[in-house]
């Protein structure tokens, strides 16, 4: 894979994470809906591979992620685990868990890019 | 609208349905043993609500929304009670169908879907507050 | 030269630098041993800077341990820290002695 600048690769993680923050909000505002099935983003390494073809395909620079669009999307969850009379598959434990994952993963990328924003502006500063 | 707000608004309308839901559980609870006023009359009828889930396509999560506030059709137990004054013929009372159990366990259950949009709601909010600090100098 | 990283790029700077200090005081004898200190010094915080990109990039995929991330981008800013301290003092002891009068 080509050198990937870090500051583009952290903005492309957040902005997923703020996806799978928005579906774990659904999961858990639909915990009691009748026929409701808890959804998911695709995984983070198949968003890259994704993207790093067709940037290939297309020109350098910049992908072109809209804070707007979801640039990847949300699917249903697989679920192995007993179907209630109502087919809801929201499990309350498994999306708080998850909102950890997302809670961590952002601290991190937050704080990464952070510091090397801040190593950046000394190196600038005169 | 971005992902986080659009989290905001998913968390929000957990909060309402679930507001709503705990409300005509109150409401079955304090009416528990509400029978008619006239011999043979029917009782209060337990409510039930329903939730509908839509789908928003852009943000990828789904709101919630209280579809219908039905009643519940299971039949209303009799209780021998010859001096109420809904009592018919023989002496029977019809009492509402509200089990004072089943509405407490769903009561709790509606109390914890509560914690939870909330939890979510205050992660989202830290998560905004994260990345807004990325500005702030040290 | 990945992104960022390249204008963290220390060591031309401070190669020219350590060449002309050393030919300007040439009589001294740690001048050689000096400037090998510095080329050192700058391609040390060349190396954490790197090691620090590397593991941070892996974290933001999601296959870092949280520590070793926090420990390789804490090292590259001490590094990074000093190196430019030493390079400020290094500028302006050039200017100090280009200001000298002869």
């Amino acid at each position: 894979m080509e050198p990937v600048n870090l500051f583009d690769l952290a903005t492309r993680q957040s902005q997923w994470l703020a996806v799978r923050q928005t579906a774990i909000a659904g999961n858990v505002a639909n915990a009691n809906t009748p026929g409701y099935l808890a959804r998911d983003v695709e995984p983070f390494e198949k968003v890259l591979e994704r993207t790093a073809v067709s940037l290939s395909a297309t020109q350098q620079g910049h992908l072109g992620f809209g804070a707007t669009e979801a640039a990847f999307g949300t699917r249903v969850q697989e679920y192995d685990g007993a179907i209630l009379p109502s087919k809801n598959t929201v499990v309350m434990e498994t999306e708080l868990m998850k909102a950890g994952e997302v809670r961590r993963a952002f601290e991190l990328n937050t704080a990464i890019v952070k510091a090397f924003h801040s190593m950046l502006l000394t190196v600038s500063k005169g | 609208m971005d992902a986080l707000t659009a989290t905001l608004k998913i968390a929000a309308s957990g909060l309402g349905a679930q507001s709503e839901r705990l409300r005509i559980v109150s409401e079955n609870l304090a009416n528990a043993q509400s029978t008619g006023n006239f011999p043979g009359a029917d009782p209060y009828q337990r409510k039930t609500v329903t939730f509908v889930s839509e789908l928003d396509r852009v943000s990828g999560g789904s709101v919630v929304e209280v579809g219908a506030i039905d009643r519940d059709p299971s039949a209303f137990p009799l209780e021998f009670q010859p001096g109420n004054v809904a009592a018919d013929e023989n002496g029977y009372v019809k009492l509402p169908n509200v089990n004072v159990l089943i509405e407490m366990a769903d009561m709790t259950e509606a109390n914890r879907s509560y914690e939870a949009n909330l939890q979510v709601i205050r992660q989202a909010r830290d998560l905004i507050s994260m990345t807004i600090d990325l500005m702030r100098t040290p | 030269m990945i992104g960022p990283v390249g204008a963290l790029r220390l060591t031309p700077a401070l190669g020219t630098e350590t060449a002309r200090t050393s030919s300007l005081q040439d009589g001294a004898v740690a001048g050689s041993s000096f400037a090998d200190a510095l080329a050192q010094a700058a391609s040390r915080t060349v190396g954490k800077l790197e090691n620090a990109e590397q593991v941070s990039l892996e974290a933001l995929k999601g296959n870092a341990d949280t520590r070793e991330v926090v420990d390789a981008v804490m090292s590259a800013q001490q590094t990074l820290q000093a190196a430019v301290a030493i390079r400020d003092k290094i500028v302006t002891a050039y200017l100090e002695v280009s200001r000298m009068s002869i």
